[in-house]
């Protein structure tokens, strides 16, 4: 869905998405990291169980929120770090506690 | 006892960061709370960091941010960043969550610049995965130097529309169309305006540079479109639109629709400011006198999110603001201030003389007709907009009430998506203004927080517990 400018760098650290070990690109938010992995579905709504993904990236419309290090966050605001334990929750997905 | 600040800007966008600078250059004790992890707001994003190509890319717009950054960070100002508020008080308490953390702080001034937002527009199938802001697509260049990489169809009203279309022709992304719910013809209104943009004939050939080079394009571009669609199941696959009875279609992986920017006006709401409404761009912002000071003594309200006059607008209101904190605190006496507030005053008005014709080019016009039943306008509860007007048809007359009957409104986002579509829903079924069918209301936390936060927060102050925070005040 997206491609990357080559000239951004490309640091990546290690994560644990939906239960697996993954390396995301460090410096920018989890919503853009994401993204950038070409992972579009951010949640699965409560209300309407559909797929959701990220809307507005400026901490507005939390359709990328998810649950990282056991806190329910807009991805679009927080910060790539070794070592986080993101869960979308999506179906099929193990998860994995804090 | 906690530190007492002369002042805290909430925002690190071109208004908060003219604001703190200028505050410490006075010598005050100022710090800058941002929900970013880096200052820049929206139009300045990721500034810092950002790489060569994107601010070649960017341009002139986005690099004057550099020097706004620089200028911060000399000023000695102090930068929280990752601060997300939510609550404040016009005593000066703020309260904010930063690493799992919340803390109280207390200031002499509140400087509020939040900044503006993406109108929220309802359409059908506008919550499909696919479907984002075209300040969205921008953010994502800004701060990940992301690019769409599929067949995109951009879509409805606004100056940023056709900048956004025009980057992404610029790097050779493949726009399928652009559809423009702007009518097709220049509206009377518009037309007595365009005097006042002639003082500005540099904007002007902006603009006109920025229509020439989507015509060079070919890129199909149309105007006044209708019945706009994002077609899909579990994401967007294809956009539909109207114009006049032709059909149009495209099929797309991504559709950046954009409706043009209101105030990010959650926080004000909160506080209890006196806000008027904006007819033409129809919106609610703070009242202010030419300083940027609400109708509380102690808080001011400077940028986008006092009104939306763009991003040099906002770093001059921004230094407004700091100037008058300056004669309140008894740092600068009256003469200087104005002395020092003159050049920036002129500035502004030289800024501002295309801004009532860009604004009545591109006013929203909403009716009954603009929405369909079948559409989800709170994304958080999944409310369709026939359920908002069953509840009118029942006898609603004021959004607090239809939130009440719907949970429009209720979920993570507080109204940010839905309210103001909600406003323009009740007040085209009740044949009344959207001003006149109420504000939904705002009540803290602002951010959605874990309450154990705030249970192990120290408190100082009142001699009030954590869960006085949450009072129902008659805000």
């Amino acid at each position: 869905m997206f491609k990357q400018e080559t000239d951004q760098t490309k640091e990546t650290v290690k994560v644990l998405l939906d239960g697996e070990p993954r390396e995301l690109q460090s410096g920018v938010s989890v919503a853009a990291a994401l993204l950038a992995d070409g992972q579009i579905i951010s949640r699965i709504s409560p209300s309407s169980h559909k797929p959701c993904a990220p809307h507005c990236l400026m901490g507005v419309c939390f359709e990328c929120q998810m649950e990282i290090d056991g806190v329910q966050q807009q991805s679009c605001i927080v910060q790539v770090k070794e070592g986080l334990k993101i869960n979308r929750r999506l179906t099929g997905s193990k998860g994995e506690e804090k | 006892m906690s530190k007492i600040y002369d002042a805290v800007v909430i925002g690190a966008g071109p208004a908060g960061i003219s604001a703190s600078a200028r505050l410490a250059e006075m010598g005050l004790q100022v710090i800058m709370l941002d929900e970013q992890q880096r200052l820049g707001g929206q139009i300045y994003r990721n500034i810092q960091q950002s790489s060569q190509k994107t601010r070649d890319d960017m341009g002139d717009d986005y690099t004057r941010g550099l020097n706004l950054a620089l200028r911060f960070e000399k000023s000695g100002a102090a930068c929280c960043s990752g601060a997300s508020v939510w609550d404040i008080e016009p005593d000066g308490y703020v309260y904010f969550s930063k690493d799992h953390q919340s803390k109280q702080i207390r200031a002499n001034y509140i400087v509020i610049a939040t900044g503006a937002m993406e109108r929220p527009v309802p359409f059908p199938g506008w919550n499909l995965p696919g479907v984002m802001g075209a300040g969205a697509a921008n953010n994502l260049a800004k701060e990940a130097g992301l690019t769409p990489d599929c067949n995109v169809v951009m879509a409805g009203s606004g100056p940023l529309l056709l900048l956004e279309a025009c980057l992404l022709i610029k790097k050779g992304v493949k726009i399928q169309a652009i559809l423009e719910t702007t009518p097709k013809f220049l509206s009377a209104d518009a037309m007595l305006k365009v005097f006042s943009a002639l003082k500005r004939i540099d904007f002007l050939k902006k603009g006109m540079k920025m229509v020439g080079d989507i015509k060079k394009s070919g890129v199909p571009h149309y105007k006044g479109i209708t019945k706009l669609r994002a077609l899909g199941s579990d994401k967007v696959e294809g956009v539909e639109a109207y114009n006049g009875s032709q059909r149009l279609y495209y099929p797309a992986d991504m559709l950046l629709a954009h409706f043009g920017v209101i105030p990010n006006n959650h926080i004000y709401r909160l506080l209890g400011c006196h806000l008027d409404w904006n007819h033409e761009q129809r919106y609610w912002y703070p009242r202010t006198d030419k300083w940027g000071r609400t109708n509380f003594d102690t808080v001011f309200a400077a940028g986008d999110g006092a009104g939306v006059k763009g991003a040099l607008a906002a770093e001059y209101k921004g230094e407004l603001a700091a100037l008058e904190i300056g004669h309140s605190l008894g740092i600068i006496p009256k003469y200087e201030r104005d002395l020092m507030a003159k050049p920036i005053e002129d500035e502004l008005a030289f800024d501002n003389h295309p801004r009532p014709f860009v604004d009545a080019v591109f006013a929203p016009v909403f009716s009954k007709d603009s929405f369909d039943d079948d559409t989800t306008i709170c994304r958080c509860e999944n409310i369709r907009i026939g359920d908002i007007r069953k509840a009118i048809g029942e006898g609603v007359r004021e959004v607090n009430e239809l939130k009440i009957v719907t949970r429009c409104g209720m979920g993570s986002c507080q109204g940010r998506m839905c309210g103001p579509a909600m406003a323009e829903i009740t007040g085209a079924e009740l044949a009344l203004s959207p001003n006149e069918v109420g504000v939904l209301k705002i009540r803290p936390p602002l951010k959605p927080i874990p309450l154990g936060e705030v249970a192990e927060m120290e408190l100082e102050g009142t001699g009030a517990g954590p869960a006085d925070l949450f009072k129902n005040q008659s805000k």
